[in-house]
């Protein structure tokens, strides 16, 4: 099903209750459920519903359909010195609006500008039920009705489908530059380094902790453990940041592609997870993260010691052993642990459910009363 | 629409008070923690927002943790329908309580920890904005959001509204401080919502708290980020002969990409409320606007920012610009604005705040619209707002006692916020829909979109007693009766 407009795509939602066919919600496809186990056949496709719908640059505010992509949106965006501070993985000329949202995907830009939680203003969705939802609005400020667009952002399309959401823009800084400086592997010396910068008089752009693999895949090798900080502001800012970041160790400038290269520079299919703890225990969440990957063949990290979170990343290919797998990801962890992507067969094993509770279950079912969409994608079906 | 002449109900009117009830709640509390004579009701009768008399049946005062648990069960136990209070310095009548239980959570006001670290605080609800502020300004953090109210109001109610304030132009609302909830269901069962150690995964049960206006739980205890003190604050005045000129100079900051810390404006009725009371903060008199900007961060490459905004100022035909030389200047500007209602209070008997939200852009033409509504129904609208949200506060003063001002003041109101709805903004940015915005979620929200709502609250509060009658019009709720059996969430 792939229905043109949004009267298409109600009908297409209500002729499923009718017929209780549950449906797998596809945008462009590129990140689908992540192996989730969703038990549909029938895909609903919407990521040809896309388009901006309304950008006025002074009101730093844009509403586009679900299926825009985020290349369309930089590309309108940046024409007016303007940009939606999200940089979540993936192709962005294929990674869609909607689908960002729904996923509550974000990157390295988190560490100052939030997720797609801080930055959705408004959202128009198709619940379960068939109706046409708006939560929310186009203005920046809005507590106007109970937050049905907190409600939609991250549940993985398993509500409702989005066909539109308004997001509030920034000023592209106008000066910028990112810097890698190379630390020990010593946890101390770790510890010295995220004092340093948490120290900071300023909050940079984004500041990741790659380890020697990560490094490699985005082409700053280099044998050690090194952070890289993206700075920006006006040219007097970014000139004292520089200054300061001297002071936690040797920095030298890197291309700020970097970033870009860093959303595309993961191996495909590879098991993903994402370790936290409060940023004071980065040192050890990273020590964790580095027992997992230490039992992989190219495994790599990278993480954010301001959000207190390790991304682990093992290339799986069609020869790997689901056991070997899991050996490798269950150590002890006193931590969260989110799972970003998994082979389909442990799923179940090691992420059983994100439905924590009768509150969830209630949602679920309020919104989505016959389980028709994405069923599946939380466990809940387990 | 507030302003209804206050009326309180006669005795023989009011539901009977169910003194088993009373009884059972005292044996929680303590007999002097339990109030249910007209007379001792009286205090609780009103928040924030003026006309409005509605007198609970009882109001009860928990004064820990778990009596607030064992108060909200057997509320349940009984059946009976309940409102959260925190200060009653609501502006959209979310804490009233008519004809039935007041639940007052402002004695479970202890900070529970601070984590200065990780710039995180565990806080009771009935903690006090500022009080928290001040509690971890040693750590050299702050806490972000600062209704204007903040001296009084309390983090359960700011959690309940999503309050907003003046450095909320930049450093976000109060949805975006808080990372986890201990929640008392209105059922009596205590979840906890958010995780303040690491990442979410599952529905942002959080977000959807966070706003709930009281009518999902009550909130027990509340997880905040703090913020960092920044390194370097500027504070400027600029002041404008027309406010059409002062509009512009905020559209113009705002579109320049610029982020001050905050951004507010205040027009000549208002400067002149504020000049003539004790909070008099050397505002020019004679302005028709005056903005107070805030800029704030490391040092290095605030006063290029400050040069831009300046330049801005005068570009839009600012008469003067100064930047507060030291902190007393700061605080005293800052003390004017935070005091403004206060201000405008004196004047007149009664206050009409207003609450309404416009896209950046549109704020000269809106408030130009503004002026001639008020100019056709002959009442006085005084500005005071935060400009670079495009969240407008046109307040009216007035006599409530007289019908016909009465009259007029309410047809003003109408007029302005249908002309917020139809520039694309939305009916309130910050002080909640309440009672006072019901009449309106019509103009912005489709009967869809508000039974979406009601069967969320449903699942929070199935049998609808936690603060009833709020924030969605009953009558878009039809749904709830439609499909029982799709909510009881058991699958
Ligand atoms: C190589 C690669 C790596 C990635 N790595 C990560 C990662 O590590 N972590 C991460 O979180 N994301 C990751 N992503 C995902 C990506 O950042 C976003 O989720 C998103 O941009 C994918 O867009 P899409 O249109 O292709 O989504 P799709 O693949 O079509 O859909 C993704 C999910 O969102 C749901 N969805 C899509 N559109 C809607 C809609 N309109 N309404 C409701 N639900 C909808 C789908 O049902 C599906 O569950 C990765 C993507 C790629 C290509
Ligand atoms: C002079 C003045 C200036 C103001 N300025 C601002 C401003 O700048 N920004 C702004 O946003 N607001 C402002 N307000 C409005 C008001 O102060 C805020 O809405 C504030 O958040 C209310 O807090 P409170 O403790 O007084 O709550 P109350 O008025 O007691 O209650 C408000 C709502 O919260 C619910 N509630 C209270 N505690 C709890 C709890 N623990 N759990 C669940 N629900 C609860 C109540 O049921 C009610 O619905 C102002 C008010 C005044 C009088």
């Amino acid at each position: 099903m792939a229905p043109a407009s949004l009267a298409e795509l109600r009908e297409s939602i209500r002729d499923a209750i009718a017929r209780r066919c549950p449906l797998r919600v596809v945008s462009r496809g590129s990140w689908l459920d992540a192996n989730r186990p969703v038990h549909a056949d029938t895909r609903l496709e919407v990521g040809a519903y896309a388009g901006i719908v309304e950008y006025e640059p002074g009101d730093l505010t844009l509403t586009a359909r679900a299926g825009t992509t985020l290349h369309e949106i930089a590309r309108a965006t940046s024409a007016n010195g303007q940009w939606l501070a999200l940089d979540p993985l993936g192709d962005p000329s294929r990674a869609t609006l909607g689908a960002t949202i729904a996923t509550g995907s974000y990157g390295p830009l988190a560490h100052h500008f939030g997720t797609p939680r801080d930055m959705t203003l408004g959202v128009e969705f198709v619940s379960g039920t068939g109706d046409v939802v708006r939560g929310g609005g186009r203005v920046v400020k809005n507590v106007a009705g109970f937050d049905l667009t907190r409600l939609v952002t991250g549940a993985w399309g398993s509500l409702g489908v989005l066909t539109e959401a308004t997001v509030r823009l920034r000023a592209l800084p106008s000066v910028e530059a990112t810097l890698l400086i190379d630390i020990g592997s010593a946890t101390a010396e770790l510890e010295r380094a995220r004092t340093a910068l948490r120290g900071l008089p300023f909050v940079p752009l984004a500041v990741q902790l790659v380890d020697a693999a990560a490094r490699q895949a985005l082409g700053v090798a280099g044998g050690r453990d090194a952070f890289i900080v993206r700075l920006g502001g006006n040219e007097e800012a970014v000139r004292a940041q520089r200054e300061q970041l001297r002071g936690i160790g040797e920095a030298h400038d890197v291309d700020t592609e970097i970033w870009r290269r860093a959303r595309v520079a993961e191996p495909a299919g590879a098991a993903v997870v994402r370790l936290s703890r409060l940023p004071s225990r980065f040192a050890a969440t990273w020590q964790d993260a580095e027992r997992i990957a230490e039992r992989w063949p190219g495994g790599q990290l990278h993480g954010d010691p301001g959000r207190g979170v390790v991304r682990v990343v093992l290339p799986v290919d069609g020869n790997v052993l689901d056991a070997s797998l899991r050996a490798a990801l269950e150590i002890p962890f006193d931590g969260t642990r989110i799972y970003e992507r998994l082979p389909r067969a442990l799923w179940p094993a090691l992420a059983p459910t994100a439905m924590h509770g009768a509150i969830d279950r209630g949602v679920k079912a309020a919104f989505d009363p016959h389980y028709l969409l994405n069923p599946g994608i939380f466990g809940e079906l387990q | 629409m507030s302003g209804v002449t206050p009326s309180v109900a006669t005795e023989s009117e009011r539901h009977p008070v169910d003194a088993a009830l009373a009884a059972r709640l005292a044996a929680i509390v303590g007999d002097r923690r339990v109030l249910f004579r007209p007379g001792e009701l009286l205090a609780y009768s009103s928040d924030g927002l003026p006309g409005y008399l509605k007198q609970p049946s009882i109001a009860v005062f928990p004064g820990t943790r778990d009596e607030v648990i064992a108060v909200v069960r057997e509320l349940a136990r009984a059946g009976a329908p309940f409102v959260p209070r925190g200060a009653g310095t609501g502006l959209s009548g979310g804490a009233l309580a008519d004809g039935v239980v007041l639940l007052g959570l402002n004695r479970l006001s202890r900070i529970l920890s601070i984590d200065a670290e990780n710039a995180i605080a565990v806080v009771e609800p009935g903690v006090v904005n500022v009080a928290l502020s001040r509690a971890v300004s040693a750590h050299g953090l702050h806490y972000a959001p600062d209704p204007s109210s903040q001296a009084a109001c309390t983090i359960g109610g700011n959690v309940a509204e999503n309050a907003g304030g003046p450095h909320c132009l930049k450093y976000g609302v109060t949805l975006n401080h808080v990372v986890a909830l201990t929640v008392a269901l209105p059922n009596g069962e205590v979840v906890t919502l958010g995780n303040a150690a690491g990442e979410n995964d599952g529905y942002d049960l959080v977000g959807a708290f966070v706003g709930s206006e009281g009518c999902f739980g009550v909130a027990l205890d509340v997880t905040v980020r703090l913020a960092r003190n920044p390194q370097a604050v500027r504070t400027l005045l600029a002041d404008f002969h027309s406010i059409d000129a002062g509009a512009r100079a905020v559209s113009a900051i705002i579109a320049s990409g610029l982020l001050p810390a905050a951004l507010e404006m205040m027009d000549a009725g208002t400067i002149r409320a504020v000049e003539a009371s004790i909070y008099a903060a050397g505002y020019p008199t004679d302005a028709a606007a005056v903005l107070l900007v805030e800029l704030d961060g490391p040092i290095a490459g605030l006063d290029a920012d400050v040069a831009t905004v300046v330049r801005h100022c005068r570009d839009a035909g600012a008469r003067d610009v100064r930047v507060a030389r030291d902190e007393a200047e700061r605080t005293k500007l800052w003390q004017g604005r935070k005091k403004a209602f206060g201000a405008m209070g004196r004047i007149s008997s009664h206050l009409v705040v207003q609450d309404a939200v416009v896209p950046r852009t549109k704020l000269p033409q809106m408030l130009a619209r503004v002026h001639d509504i008020a100019e056709r129904y002959r009442v006085t609208v005084c500005n005071v707002f935060h400009a670079g949200d495009g969240n407008l506060h046109p307040n009216i003063g007035y006599d409530a006692n007289d019908p016909d001002e009465s009259a007029r003041v309410h047809a003003a109101m109408r007029e302005i916020m249908q002309a917020c709805v139809d520039a694309g903004g939305t009916i309130t940015g910050e002080h909640g829909v309440g009672i006072d915005k019901l009449p309106y979620m019509g103009a912005i929200f489709s009967e869809e979109s508000l039974s979406a709502m009601c069967a969320l609250r449903e699942v929070f509060d199935p049998d609808r007693r936690a603060n009833p009658g709020k924030v969605v019009p009953m009558h878009s709720c039809r749904e709830w009766q439609m499909a029982p059996a799709a909510r009881t969430g058991q699958h």
